[in-house]
């Protein structure tokens, strides 16, 4: 039986790692209330793991209704958001806390 | 920066505001105490602090996903509660405990919406040539959250009894769905629940980003794209609250105010 529990964990472990190993890491930086890059590429129907550092000392949070995704990032912290798998489209994204300059758009193609 | 400030806090203001007003309004309908509500509003926004203090420490457990999970926790534990208080008034020897559950509603509501508020101030406050209008806004877009909140509470406390009792628990049933829409779609966020394409698109009707868009979404939990097991869910558990609440309105003790 306890081999069979750890063939079973050993293989759960595997394959998480096979997991998160598929999913490509897209960076995402915050600078002086700006969005770096501004456009984001991702192929169609992939996931994506967006990595986003905020560098500036005020949060900022990552929003966006075409991705249902919202999410706040503290002053100098990194956040972890999951986007797509995505039909071909352009799906613009913002940041509530400071919208008239951060602003970005996820290119999917 | 003051339009800005209006939107996000009336946003974030009204949710709570209408769990809170709906919960209070039901109080006096039932004639339970009201005096639960101001002490449940100050540990939640005590709570709300603490949780905001410590955001970028709870953000980065799970693989960076720890926001996500604490959220859709509590957006989960408010539903459960709200389940919890419909199911407690049907029955008149425990009717009162219905005030614990209340009192929990509002504790995990006040903590995850005024969290946000908080850090959104508290990063503003930096910038002194603009944090006036961003504390005006906030105080505009925060007493027109509070205003619809006492409207609702009006509404429903000073209805009839038999009317009052029915449009409360319509609310709190859409209320509870919408916790669990919301729930979900930050579950999916986190990479917990597969992503999947929208079943909808419903933004050509009612836009997600207008005043009437934000009240349905504090309301019902509207969502102009929703996904197959968004829909799901919601529906799951919009059904699970009605029929609770239909048996607690059939139940001729919460038609005699204890």
């Amino acid at each position: 039986m306890a081999r069979y529990t750890f063939l079973f964990l050993t293989g759960l472990l595997m394959f998480i790692s096979f997991v998160a190993k598929a999913t490509p890491i897209i960076e995402l930086e915050i600078r002086d209330h700006l969005f770096y890059p501004a456009e984001l590429v991702i192929p169609v129907d992939t996931k994506v793991k967006v990595k986003i550092t905020n560098h500036d000392p005020t949060a900022e949070e990552f929003e966006s209704y075409e991705l249902n995704r919202e999410k706040v990032i503290p002053g100098h912290s990194q956040a972890i958001i999951f986007i797509g798998p995505l039909e071909a489209g352009i799906y613009p994204f913002f940041g509530e806390f400071f919208p008239k300059t951060a602003q970005g758009k996820v290119l999917v193609k | 920066m003051l339009l800005n400030s209006v939107i996000f806090v009336l946003r974030e203001v009204l949710e709570a505001s209408l769990i809170i007003s709906v919960l209070l309004a039901l109080s006096q309908n039932q004639g339970l105490s009201k005096k639960w509500s101001t002490p449940a509003v100050i540990v939640g926004l005590s709570l709300a602090w603490f949780y905001a203090s410590q955001l970028a420490v709870i953000s980065s457990y799970f693989d960076g996903v720890g926001q996500e999970l604490v959220n859709a926790g509590l957006h989960l534990l408010i539903y459960i509660f709200i389940l919890l208080t419909i199911v407690l008034l049907k029955y008149p020897t425990i009717k009162s405990f219905a005030i614990l559950t209340m009192i929990c509603c509002v504790v995990f509501a006040s903590v995850r919406e005024a969290a946000e508020i908080i850090i959104y101030l508290a990063g503003l406050s930096s910038m002194p040539d603009l944090f006036s209008s961003v504390l005006i806004g906030s105080i505009i877009g925060a007493s027109i959250g509070l205003s619809v909140g006492i409207l609702f509470y009006y509404l429903i406390a000073y209805a009839r009894l038999k009317l009052g009792l029915f449009f409360g628990l319509f609310l709190l049933v859409l209320i509870a769905g919408g916790m669990v829409s919301q729930s979900i779609q930050l579950l999916t966020q986190a990479d917990f629940i597969s992503s999947q394409s929208p079943i909808w698109n419903s933004s050509f009707l009612i836009d997600e980003r207008s005043l009437f868009g934000q009240l349905l979404y504090a309301l019902i939990g509207y969502e102009s794209t929703p996904t197959l097991v968004q829909f799901v869910c919601y529906s799951a558990s919009v059904l699970l609250a009605a029929v609770l609440t239909i048996s607690t309105f059939r139940s001729s003790s919460v038609l005699e105010k204890s």
